[in-house]
């Protein structure tokens, strides 16, 4: 009897705080004993999310130059799978994604709107990153090729060459850009070498968005969205190994996007989205639930724009 | 009397709060909690990892705190590491055929890992038993079908391996960010599992899958790991990378064509301008 | 071949115009300047502190600073096509009012491009675009466009005024720089039949070769707007009725300017009605046109009712929002020219200029509304609570850069006109320059004469 609820709670534990180690070690909170130095390059000790103990060159860890940025990791397709039926806009996402990329609280680059497709259908809880087209509208107007197509399907911008113009903004149907308008506030990155995979520092005048966290998933590690969302909604993977994971589960992305009717959001513009969504049937949450957080100021204004009266 | 009793009451409510102000400064130190899970992986490492825990409205993970590694045996204590947690509340300790550490004689090692406390926090402190196991991974065709051998066995180096029956054996296809699972079933009484091999998966270019097979959680051997690589996949070629096209670096070719055609017949027309006013020039009187 | 006496006189007037200033013209140069500088602090704010001090946000990333690119780049269309048409057509009205065109055409092609370097964030990487330039873009486009087009407009404006320099370069003024300048300039024409020859054939050429070239600047600019997926930016018919929003504006500019500068230098003899009436025939054709892409865009998009499409609708047709803007720059600003020229007894320079403001006015709202409703009525709700973020107000620093656009538009305009007659002096089928030397040289000489004859009356009085 003992014995089994000796069980039951270490199960319970290893269930809760695996996933946690899995995707968290990483770099910076190494342990000091798994790290050593050899003659040629240094070595840094690291566990992979699936639990394997690695080497790895310690400059691999360093955020690649603009020039390398623009390659794109080969053999990859990054794709997203929003499952809409577990959203209660938690807003994890969107403070996490502000958290790691060192943004202000008022510029987000994953949103979480409230929609409803008409007056009669029922409202659900729509979180939104950049779509990373694979015919990005952005792209193609930019004057400079300062945002730019991967080969892994990544739509990045360097905001070392982006002249400011504002012309993808007005190019993204999906308002997925955020201008510095100012310089950026006091941030903890400042000494961070500029590179297109971190995004940061931000650069004044420059055009921002969100980038699916290039530098985490070179470590292997999922976006901080995926990780950092309670509700296992966003599922992060690469399409050539037909593999999603929300940092708790996986599935075959085929199958996820056959069997849950998964669309892509706007088809109709032609964008090619790598970003698609599931439903939002059967859901975990009555959509109301996402009002929880909220002030009765935010409440009231989302009830007001969600359906547009004409 | 009636005064008297409404005096005695409010001087009870009085002591009673003040009581319960005491408790609740007692009460303040708060609770945590130590987990240790056991890992070896592929390459044979086997790690503890130790996670610590403090309790808000839930349990939250807390960083900076140092977390005392012990090996036990009936008799001896003996200190191992004393590790910092990090910010994920995490302290990893790597066994690396540390000597200190304690067997009995069926090869159990047992640990304990334990949390000091301080003036705010309560300690804090879990034991935890492992055998050393291994699994390993091969590949067979049978006819024109594709199978994956899984064989679990015990790995104390000290011991002959002995197989492992009955032993959950969960297996997975490596990804990029997380293992796919595909199969789970329980070794026979020769410690072997025989799975079909998932012929549909893509692979990479050469359609080269990693296999991942696993001892998950359990509660003698803790999570155990081994993988395997074969080329059964389905292969998947890499994209053309030069293109032209509106995305691209390099416009369409009609596109370039078209701009120099207009621009040269604009600016061949200002230069044949130019020269006209030269000889403008050049006519003068 | 004799120089017209016609011509002469008036080269004598316009010099003596040229190297003075009236009274009212250094209040209204006052006023100007105090709007340049206004524009210059504007601009240091706005490089300071960046572009949070501009009413732009992250849903309208554009805002009157495009819409006065696009105004600016309109009325450069005066230049083009009008004298580029009138001269190919040799039309016999043409010559008062071909330089002043030429004129509007160099200087609000020379603005109307300051207003994107307003809007770019990092105007320190301007050299991007020559390093870097995608030609996919249709930003690369416009800049080879407008490039181009300038130059050009400027080769057509010096091609047109030789005749004119070579005259000035004769002419004695007081101060001794113009003529060296003029010397620089008139490169030694001298109206010699191989020169004249020479002259006319780049003309033509140059006339020519604008029209099409300033269609295409034209379509360019609306291609920026047109190749995204926007409500009320993406539609095919963008670039023609960008092209005849232009002209119409370029249009009335001119008119504008005709009967500023016929008040100012008293060029009734020269600018008569006959220019208003046909110039203004020109704007009501152009209105009418104007007004039936206006219906026929707005018809279609009401009519086939797509969500996004209705929503710019609604906002265009809400009283609470841009109802009596796009009210004003669509109905008012087209019916009442049209009606106004159409209807003989209305029809005088007065009211022809009357409409042409009103038409200008209403073209700069036109380019407001094509700009800033579309990119209020993003494809996805607009959930942002901050106000600033939904609704678009121009700042301060906005205005005055604004203002000091036109303010400078109009500087150099004057300036222009005190370096260059602003009609035409010499035509074309004149130019015995060595004939004009003569009779300035004598009138001259009968003037000093007369001073020291004077002079000496004076003295022998003293005596």
């Amino acid at each position: 009897m003992e014995k089994g609820k000796n069980k039951q709670s270490r199960r319970k534990f290893i269930s809760k705080t695996v996933p946690a180690a899995l995707g968290a070690i990483g770099g910076v909170g190494l342990v000091a004993q798994s790290c050593n130095t050899t003659e040629e390059e240094e070595k840094v000790s690291l566990l992979t999310p699936d639990g394997q103990l690695v080497e790895v060159n310690k400059s691999s860890m360093q955020p690649v130059s603009p020039a390398e940025a623009r390659k794109g990791i080969p053999g990859k397709q990054f794709v997203m799978v929003i499952d809409l039926s577990r959203c209660k806009n938690a807003r994890k996402c969107v403070t996490k994604c502000q958290k790691m990329h060192d943004l202000p609280p008022e510029d987000e680059w994953i949103k979480v709107f409230l929609m409803q497709d008409s007056s009669d259908t029922a409202p659900y809880w729509f979180p939104k990153p950049c779509f990373h087209c694979n015919q990005p509208p952005c792209v193609k107007v930019c004057p400079v090729g300062a945002t730019y197509k991967r080969t892994d399907g990544l739509v990045l911008v360097d905001n070392e060459r982006c002249i400011g113009c504002k012309f993808c903004m007005t190019a993204c149907p999906y308002s997925s850009r955020v201008f510095q308008w100012k310089e950026p506030k006091e941030t903890n990155f400042a000494d961070r070498e500029y590179s297109p995979e971190t995004s940061t520092p931000h650069k004044v005048g420059t055009v921002g968005k969100c980038d699916f966290c290039p530098d985490m998933i070179r470590q292997g590690k999922l976006p901080d969205c995926v990780s950092g969302c309670p509700n296992g909604v966003i599922f992060f993977g690469n399409k050539k190994e037909d593999i999603v994971s929300n940092g708790t589960e996986s599935f075959r992305f085929s199958e996820l996007i056959h069997d849950r009717a998964g669309y892509h959001f706007m088809a109709e513009l032609g964008t090619e989205p790598n970003v698609y969504y599931l439903p939002p049937v059967d859901r975990l949450f009555d959509y109301e639930k996402g009002f929880n957080n909220l002030t009765d100021e935010q409440v009231e204004f989302y009830k007001k724009s969600i359906v547009k009266k004409h | 009397m009636k005064n008297l009793c409404k005096h005695i009451l409010i001087l009870g409510l009085i002591i009673l709060f003040g009581m319960g102000n005491v408790f609740a400064q007692k009460a303040k130190k708060k609770t945590t909690r130590v987990g240790v899970a056991y890992f070896k992986s592929d390459t044979k490492i086997e790690t503890l990892v130790a996670t610590l825990r403090v309790k808000e409205k839930r349990y939250i993970p807390l960083n900076d705190a140092v977390l005392t590694f012990y090996s036990v045996s009936d008799t001896l204590k003996v200190l191992l590491a004393k590790i910092r947690t990090d910010e994920n509340g995490q302290a990893i300790f790597a066994l690396a055929n540390n000597s200190k550490i304690a067997k009995d004689s069926t090869g159990l090692m047992a640990f304990v890992v334990e949390y000091e406390g301080n003036s705010l926090l309560k300690d804090a402190k879990r034991k935890i038993t492992v055998k050393q196991a291994g699994l390993e991974v091969s590949f067979f065709q049978k006819d024109t079908i594709k199978f994956i051998e899984i064989e679990a066995k015990t790995a104390d180096p000290n011991t002959q391996a002995a197989p492992i029956n009955n032993l959950k054996i969960k297996l997975y296809i490596k990804g990029t960010f997380s293992l796919l699972n595909f199969a789970n079933e329980k070794t026979d009484k020769n410690g072997i599992v025989r799975v079909e091999f998932p012929i549909d998966m893509p692979g990479d270019t050469l359609g080269v899958l990693t296999i991942v097979a696993k001892i998950e959680e359990d509660d003698v051997y803790g999570t155990v790991e081994s993988r395997g690589e074969i080329n059964w996949g389905i292969p998947v070629p890499l994209v053309k990378e030069k293109q032209r096209g509106l995305g691209d670096t390099d416009a369409p070719l009609w596109m370039v064509y078209t701009l120099i055609t207009l621009l040269s017949a604009v600016w061949f027309h200002y230069l044949y301008v130019i020269f006209m006013i030269i000889k403008i020039k050049l006519a003068k009187l | 071949m004799n120089l017209n006496p016609k011509s002469a006189k008036m080269l004598d007037y316009f010099a003596s115009q040229m190297v003075k200033v009236s009274k009212p013209g250094i209040f209204w140069l006052a006023i100007a300047t105090v709007f340049i500088i206004g524009g210059f602090y504007a601009l240091i704010v706005q490089i300071v502190e960046g572009h949070i001090v501009t009413g732009m946000r992250d849903n309208v990333v554009w805002g009157i600073f495009i819409a006065n690119f696009i105004f600016f780049i309109g009325i450069s269309y005066a230049g083009a096509l009008i004298s580029g048409i009138l001269h190919l057509l040799r039309v016999e009205w043409r010559t008062p009012i071909i330089r002043i065109a030429e004129i509007i055409t160099v200087i609000s092609t020379l603005i109307g491009p300051a207003y994107i370097l307003l809007c770019m964030g990092r105007l320190d990487r301007l050299h991007h675009l020559a390093l870097f330039g995608r030609i996919q873009s249709p930003i690369i486009w416009d800049v080879m466009a407008i490039t181009t087009y300038l130059i050009g407009s400027i080769i057509f404006l010096y091609l047109a005024s030789i005749r004119d320099l070579a005259a000035l370069r004769d002419y004695p003024f007081k101060s001794k720089w113009r003529n060296k300048i003029y010397t620089i300039l008139a490169i030694g024409f001298n109206g010699t039949p191989k020169q004249n020859r020479y002259l006319d054939r780049s003309l033509d050429i140059m006339s020519a070769i604008i029209i099409p070239l300033a269609i295409l600047v034209h379509s360019v600019l609306a291609w920026i707007f047109g190749m995204t997926l926007r409500p009320g930016w993406h539609s095919t018919i963008f670039a023609p009725y960008f092209v005849v929003a232009a002209v119409f504006s370029g249009t009335g500019v001119l008119i504008i300017a005709l009967w500023i500068f016929r008040k100012y230098y008293k060029l009734e003899s020269y600018i008569t009605k006959i220019h208003f009436n046909y110039l203004g025939i020109i704007l009501m054709i152009l209105g009418a046109l104007y007004a039936y892409f206006t219906f026929s865009e707005y018809l279609t998009s009401w009519y086939g009712s797509e969500t996004w499409e209705m929503e710019v609708l609604y906002k265009l047709f809400n009283p609470n929002e841009y109802w009596w803007w796009f009210f004003f720059a669509a109905i008012i600003g087209v019916v009442l020219p049209i009606i106004v020229i159409l209807i003989p007894k209305f029809r005088n320079i007065n009211s022809i200029t009357a409409v042409s403001v009103i038409a200008v006015l209403a073209l700069w709202v036109k380019r407001y509304l094509i700009i800033i409703p579309t990119l209020e009525a993003p494809l996805l709700p607009l959930q942002d609570m901050r106000p600033e973020y939904i609704h678009y107000t121009p700042t301060i620093i906005e205005w005055l850069l604004t203002f000091a656009g036109v303010a400078l538009f109009c500087v150099l305009f004057f300036l222009f006109s005190k370096f260059m007659p602003i009609l035409p002096v010499v035509k074309a089928d004149e130019g015995n320059y060595a004939e004009l030397r003569k009779t300035v040289l004598k009138r001259i000489v009968k003037e000093k004469m007369k001073e020291t004859e004077i002079k000496e009356s004076e003295k022998m009085k003293d005596l």
